[in-house]
This record gives structure tokens, C-alpha cells and sequence, in this order.
């Protein structure tokens, strides 16, 4: 009786003690569709980071080993832990290679302390670079 | 202040080995001093842990004492992130010298200097690009994304619009 309200006190508490703790969360089952993006450029708007126009900057930032995210339709910062069953997210070899592209990607989302953090197990579609901007911006940050 | 006060200050400063962040005038930046643990950002978040936080190969973060974990996603150097010089500190606790960016599109912190806590010795973020130049020798550190390898081959495939055939007017 004592261990089943031990146990019984557990689980009611769970839900508020382990995140306290840093325990992992439950993922939540997403799909995704928006731009690779160089995290950093982006989310500090430190130049414009969007589409052709940024994408050489995104490379180098990619390998520089900045943190990859997607920019979702729903203009939310996914950051990529994870690509396809490779857990390499720093200057990972296939992400590199899918920089500024648009695509729709399956997998699990972990939210904490206002960040989204996304494991991609599958890209379901990649329709290349479509977002073209640099007519208007030029080649960033350079200009060349 | 006049000059000789100010050569004094810079020499107390410099033998002690304070080190002080500054400011980048990016919206939502506060300098930050603060203590925390070095940790695998997807062995933290899911779970999914492996030694030595990936040995480089995974990105990094703060997990402070209330719980709070913040991605480490830049270091000192010019389009380089922070794992080279976090990596050899994963599972310590450190003194990060920076800047703790609270966009509501992301929180994120900016690392400019380190050491271990609670009394290391400090050392700039600037691993990057100096174990970038021990890899290619004789090249210049300072601009590494010109002269690197995988940067010149990604580019010299898709283009600098990332969009095979498309090119600047001017070329």
C-alpha cells in the first residue's frame, strides 16, 4: 500500500518535476515545410538570410558549424538535431548540400525554453531553391 | 581619464586575465557572464546521448542550475559556431563570457570567452579558425571561408545562388 502511494506520488508529480530537472520530453509527431536556414543570420536579422541571396553565406556557415534550422511556412525556427538517422549537426555533409531549399520534412519536435528542436527522420519533399532574392538583395553579406 | 590612466587599467586587466564581452548591436542582446554546464543538446533534449557530447560532431548548450537550457550557436570567429571551443569542456560546469540573445524567435547564447568555473584560465572563442588553419597550413585563418576545401567544392557545384547555371550579371 505504502509503495503504491510512493509510486502513485511519482507519476502525479511527474509532469511538473522532471522538466524542472531536465528530463526529456514527450516528442510531439510533426511534418514541416520551410527554407533551410543559417540559424544564426536569420534569427539575429544580423543581414538578410533568405534564399538565393544569403545562400553562400548559409554554406559557410553550415560549415563553419552554426546550428542548420528550418524557417517554417509557419515562420517558426525549427533547429535540426538530427538529419535522416544521422545525429551529425555540426556541418553535416548532407545538409550542406540542401541549403536555401525549400522542402517538407517529417519527424518529432522537442520544445524547451522557447526553442524547437527537430529531429528529421524524413525529407518527404525538397523543391530546391525557389525563394529567389537575390535581385533585390544582392549576394549577402559581400556583395560578391 | 587621461592617457597614463588608461595604459594603467589596460595593464591591470590584461595581468589579471579579465576578459569582458562586447557588444554586437544585434536586437534583443545582453552581455552575460554566466555559469552553467556544457551539454549535448540531443542527448539533453531526447535522450539520445552518446560519449563525449558527439566528440564535436554534435551542437552544444548551457544547462543551467534552474533547469534552463540555452544553444550555444556561435563563437568569436567570423561564420563559426561554438563546438570546437566547448567541446573538450562537455559535461563541465563553465563560465561563458558572451552574448544571451532572447529573440522570441529563439533564445540563444554567443560565446566570445570561456573557462572552466569556478577559476580556469579564460581563452577567447576563437578555436574555429585556429584549428581550421592547424588543418590547412598556409592558409589564411582570417578568411577561412574563401579557401576552405568543402566551401570552394559546394559552391564550385550549385553556384554562389546555390542554383546550378545561375550567376552574378556581371560574370
Amino acid at each position: 500500500m505504502r509503495l503504491k502511494s510512493i509510486a502513485g506520488a511519482i507519476v502525479f508529480t511527474g509532469a511538473s518535476f522532471f522538466p524542472a530537472f531536465g528530463m526529456t520530453a514527450t516528442p510531439e509527431r510533426i511534418r514541416v515545410t520551410g527554407e533551410i536556414i543559417d540559424t544564426w543570420c536569420y534569427v539575429t536579422e544580423i543581414m538578410y538570410a533568405l534564399g538565393t541571396a544569403h545562400h553562400k553565406c548559409a554554406v559557410w556557415c553550415a560549415i563553419g558549424g552554426i546550428p542548420v534550422s528550418i524557417k517554417g511556412d509557419d515562420d517558426k525556427v525549427y533547429m535540426v538535431l538530427k538529419f535522416e538517422g544521422d545525429d551529425t549537426s555540426v556541418s553535416n555533409p548532407k545538409v550542406l548540400t540542401i541549403q536555401s531549399h525549400h522542402v517538407t520534412v517529417d519527424g518529432d519536435l522537442y520544445v524547451r525554453d522557447g526553442v524547437n528542436y527537430l529531429i528529421v527522420d524524413a525529407v518527404a519533399d525538397d523543391k530546391g531553391i525557389i525563394n529567389l532574392t537575390h535581385e533585390e538583395y544582392g549576394i549577402q553579406p559581400f556583395g560578391e | 581619464m587621461n592617457r597614463y590612466a588608461c595604459a594603467a587599467y589596460a595593464l591591470v586587466v590584461s595581468l589579471s586575465g579579465a576578459q569582458a564581452a562586447e557588444e554586437w548591436g544585434i536586437d534583443h542582446e545582453a552581455i552575460a557572464r554566466v555559469d552553467a554546464k556544457v551539454v549535448d543538446l540531443l542527448c539533453e533534449v531526447t535522450g539520445d546521448c552518446i560519449d563525449q557530447c558527439g566528440e564535436g560532431k554534435r551542437q552544444l548548450g548551457l544547462l543551467f542550475d534552474d533547469g534552463r537550457l540555452v544553444p550555444v550557436v556561435k563563437n568569436f570567429d567570423i561564420f563559426a559556431g561554438a563546438t570546437v571551443d566547448l567541446i573538450s569542456f562537455c559535461g563541465k560546469r563553465i563560465t561563458a563570457d558572451g552574448l544571451m540573445i532572447s529573440n522570441p524567435k529563439m533564445p540563444m547564447f554567443a560565446l566570445q570567452f570561456k573557462r572552466e568555473a569556478p577559476d580556469g584560465k579564460w581563452s577567447r572563442a576563437n578555436w574555429f579558425i585556429k584549428e581550421w588553419s592547424k588543418a590547412n597550413p598556409g592558409k589564411p585563418g582570417a578568411a577561412w571561408y574563401k579557401h576552405d576545401a568543402t566551401v570552394l567544392d559546394v559552391i564550385a557545384k550549385d553556384g554562389v545562388y546555390g542554383i546550378p547555371g545561375l550567376k552574378p550579371e556581371d560574370e
